[in-house]
């Protein structure tokens, strides 16, 4: 059951296309598990395009704009019944050549190539369609402390996104984050000290949050996750990690990992 | 070339998306089905200037608003056989269409690379969902019988299935070379397979 959900105004903030990419990344691959919210955002979708297109055009002066734009859209289908410029020398090469590169662009078929599912200690992790294109973009998994294995996805525009996969009995040291951190659970449950998530919940975290994440689940947790800067590690030994936290949560070259005083 | 096709320039079209909804849906599965000129100037008329209205607000620029335009209205032409009357109306497919585009152009207008681009999140212009339900064309066409049907392809999609095919470039370098959108590239070469298809069936 999914209690965690995307706020009406980010949803129409996705549909309409103005959410960051990586926010809109999550919402999508939400909307994928999410049959409410699929529906909302159909819904939103429906109401924006009534709006845009509701208004009654006014003005006629570009219209030979519009001419020639018309014209331009729909000349592709001329028949060049007088121009023969471009004859092929052998046309049957030309098909050999057809034939070869098609077989090429099938062997790259995103559905061929593209896994659906990530196999992660001997399970398999069905994921949302949103994230099966990005499986291919997919870095090596790491293994890291405390039963914890990262993956991470370059979305550019200095954000990452990770997949993080908690074995049972797994947990991530108490932090907090200096930039938001969103996280979509695909499958699995986990709990952090504030609440108890479940596949699907869509959470999303800032610096006014402190967590302890850690799973119990016999499953383990498998999450996606994108953060736009480096967690903090509030507490124990973890702290310790914290000038070398880019080595859990590495963000792009070129931004540096402070250090706070507290 | 616009002779004979009206752009209903003189009547201002008030209406309200809802109020022809049926109209345009009609109008679409014509384009797609029969190429037909005269329904998409209908389609046209209704929706390039509302586009353009919203496109003027969304790129605060006349050159890059006209250009949403022209790609989203090409992309109707071309693609209107992936629009599904039973999965919405005719203007909530277009606006997903310039939404897509909107946000590919900003993408690219900020230099971002790497990024998540529009078909990620909203594939509303995928030929993969249209297409698996049918053999991949090539494999339906015999190496002989296309030979001497090539030559009566449109210059404009010979241009590119040469270029593809024998140059080996791919699909987005003959777009730049070109300097036509990618889309453009896609549906030349779907339509062109396409109609050495229908040439092929006409000649069985």
């Amino acid at each position: 059951m999914i209690k965690l959900h995307p706020t009406d105004s980010d949803l129409v903030d996705f549909v309409e296309g103005t959410l960051s990419p990586a926010k809109s990344l999550l919402v999508s691959a939400h909307c994928d598990m999410c049959n409410c919210c699929r529906e909302k955002s159909e819904i939103f979708t429906e109401q924006l395009a009534s709006k845009v297109f509701d208004e009654p055009e006014q003005s006629t002066s570009i219209l030979s704009d519009f001419v020639n734009m018309f014209s331009e859209i729909t000349e592709d289908e001329e028949l060049a019944s007088t121009n023969n410029n471009g004859i092929l020398a052998n046309p049957s090469n030309v098909l050999q050549q057809i034939i070869k590169n098609e077989l090429r662009d099938s062997r790259n078929h995103p559905n061929l190539t593209k896994s659906d599912a990530l196999y992660l200690d001997g399970r398999k992790f069905i994921l949302p369609k949103t994230l099966i294109r990005f499986t291919d973009r997919l870095g090596e998994w790491s293994k890291l402390v405390g039963k914890l294995w990262q993956a991470q996805i370059d979305i550019g525009n200095g954000q990452l996104a990770q997949f993080i996969y908690m074995e049972k009995d797994g947990s991530i040291p108490e932090h907090t984050h200096k930039g938001n951190e969103l996280t979509l659970v695909i499958d699995g449950e986990f709990s952090d000290g504030i609440s108890q998530y479940d596949s699907g919940d869509y959470i999303n975290l800032n610096s006014s949050h402190t967590h302890t994440p850690c799973t119990a689940s016999e499953e383990g947790c498998l999450v996606f996750s994108v953060i736009d800067q480096p967690l903090y590690f509030t507490s124990g030994w973890a702290k310790l990690v914290n000038p070398l936290s880019n080595l859990y949560f590495k963000v792009n070259s070129g931004q540096s990992i402070s250090i706070s005083k507290s | 070339m616009l002779i004979g096709i009206p752009l209903d320039q003189k009547r201002n079209d008030t209406r309200q998306p809802k109020e022809c909804s049926a109209e345009m849906s009609a109008h679409l599965d014509t384009v797609a089905k029969q190429r037909c000129k005269v329904s998409f100037s209908k389609v046209f008329s209704y929706f390039a200037p509302r586009l353009r209205s919203y496109a003027l607000k969304q790129m605060g620029n006349e050159a890059l608003a006209m250009e949403l335009v022209q790609d989203t209205m090409s992309n109707v032409w071309q693609k209107a056989h992936l629009f599904n009357s039973e999965k919405g109306s005719p203007s909530t497919w277009i606006f997903t269409i310039a939404r897509n585009i909107r946000f590919d152009m900003l993408r690219k207008l900020q230099n971002r690379k790497e990024d998540v681009c529009s078909d990620d999140l909203w594939p509303v212009l995928c030929e993969q969902t249209a297409d698996t339900k049918t053999a991949p064309l090539d494999e339906q066409i015999t190496l002989e019988q296309v030979g001497h049907y090539f030559d009566d392809l449109p210059v404009k999609q010979k241009k590119v299935i040469e270029a593809i095919y024998i140059s080996g470039k791919s699909q987005q370098e003959v777009a730049d070379e070109l300097e036509i959108p990618l889309g453009t590239v896609k549906s030349r070469t779907r339509l062109a397979l396409q109609r050495l298809k229908d040439m092929l069936k006409e000649h069985d």
